[in-house]
C-alpha cells in the first residue's frame, strides 16, 4: 500500500499530464482553456501536499496566488476568446490565421 | 482500510472527471466535469488540512469560473461547435505520445528522486494549514507578494474592461473582423 504523500503526488502527476493532453489535442479554445486550468490545478495539489509534508506555509501561500492568478488568467483570456470568436461560426482554433506571415 | 478505500474512489473520481473533462466532445459536458474535478480536489484540500485554500477553491475555481465559463460557451457556440474532423491524424497521435510521456516522466522523478516519501503526513499538530497560520504566513512574512496579487487583478480588471468597451465599439461602427466581411 502506498503511503498518502504517494496518492496525492502521483494525483498531481496524473492531473498535469491529462492537462497537457486536453491542451495538445481538444481544438475548442474552451476546453483548451479548461485542460490549463486542469494542470494548474494539479501544481496546486503538488504544492500543498509539499507545505504539508514539510509543515511549511511557503506552499499554502503559493497555491492562493497561483488560484488568484488563475482567475484573472480565466478573465483575460475568456474575453480574447469571446472578441476573436464572437462574430464567426463556431470555436475552431485552426480557422485563426490572421496572423499567418 | 477503509480509509484507504475512500482515497482511492477519491483518486478515481479526480483522475476520472479529469479525463472526462478533455475527451466529452461537448464543452458543457466537459465543464460540468470540470465541477466533479475542482470539488474532488476541494476535499483533497481539505485532507490535507488546507482549510482556507479548500474554501477558495470552491468559491473561486467552482463558482466564479465555471460560471464564466458556461456563460462563454453559451455564448459563442449555441449551435454546436463546427468543428471539422482533423485533417492531420500524426498531429493527434505525436500529441497522445507526448502527453502519456510526461506523465510517465513525472511518476518516474516523483518516484525516484524525491526523498522523504513514505512518511506519514503530519496530519495532527500541523499549524502551517489552519486559517490561522495561513493567515500569519499571508500578512507577515509574504506581505508584499500579497500586494502584488492585488495589483494584479486591477490590471487584469482594467484590461479587460478596455478590450471589451474597444471591441464593442468596432462592433458598433461596422468593423468586423474578416469572418463576417
Amino acid at each position: 500500500m502506498i503511503g498518502a504523500t504517494e496518492f496525492y503526488l502521483t494525483l498531481s502527476a496524473l492531473l498535469f499530464a491529462i492537462g497537457a493532453a486536453g491542451m495538445l489535442l481538444r481544438r475548442n479554445p474552451l476546453v483548451m482553456f479548461m485542460s490549463i486550468e486542469l494542470m494548474l490545478n494539479g501544481v496546486n495539489l503538488a504544492f500543498l501536499t509539499f507545505a504539508r509534508l514539510w509543515d511549511n506555509p511557503d506552499g499554502d501561500i503559493f497555491t492562493f496566488l497561483v488560484l488568484t492568478v488563475a482567475a484573472a488568467e480565466a478573465v483575460v483570456g475568456l474575453a480574447i476568446i469571446i472578441a476573436i470568436f464572437r462574430p464567426r461560426q463556431g470555436v475552431d482554433v485552426d480557422e485563426i490565421d490572421e496572423m499567418k506571415g | 482500510m477503509i480509509e484507504a478505500g475512500a482515497l482511492f474512489l477519491l483518486g478515481a473520481v479526480v483522475v476520472g472527471s479529469a479525463l472526462g473533462v478533455v475527451i466529452v466532445p461537448n464543452a458543457v459536458y466537459s465543464v460540468l466535469f470540470l465541477i466533479v474535478n475542482l470539488l474532488g480536489l476541494a476535499v483533497c484540500f481539505l485532507l490535507l488540512n488546507a482549510v482556507f485554500l479548500a474554501a477558495a477553491q470552491v468559491l473561486i475555481y467552482a463558482g466564479a469560473i465555471i460560471v464564466l465559463f458556461l456563460f462563454s460557451i453559451t455564448l459563442l457556440s449555441p449551435g454546436g461547435e463546427h468543428i471539422s474532423a482533423d485533417p492531420r491524424r500524426w498531429q493527434r497521435n505525436v500529441g497522445i505520445v507526448i502527453s502519456v510521456a510526461l506523465g510517465a516522466l513525472l511518476l518516474f522523478l516523483i518516484f525516484g528522486s524525491i526523498t522523504g516519501l513514505g512518511t506519514p503526513l503530519p496530519n495532527s499538530g500541523a499549524t502551517s494549514g489552519t486559517v490561522e497560520g495561513f493567515g500569519r504566513a499571508l500578512f507577515q512574512q509574504f506581505l508584499f507578494p500579497f500586494e502584488i496579487t492585488s495589483f494584479v487583478l486591477l490590471v487584469a480588471l482594467i484590461g479587460t474592461v478596455i478590450y471589451g468597451s474597444n471591441t464593442l465599439e468596432d462592433i458598433r461602427r461596422g468593423r468586423l473582423p474578416r469572418g463576417e466581411r
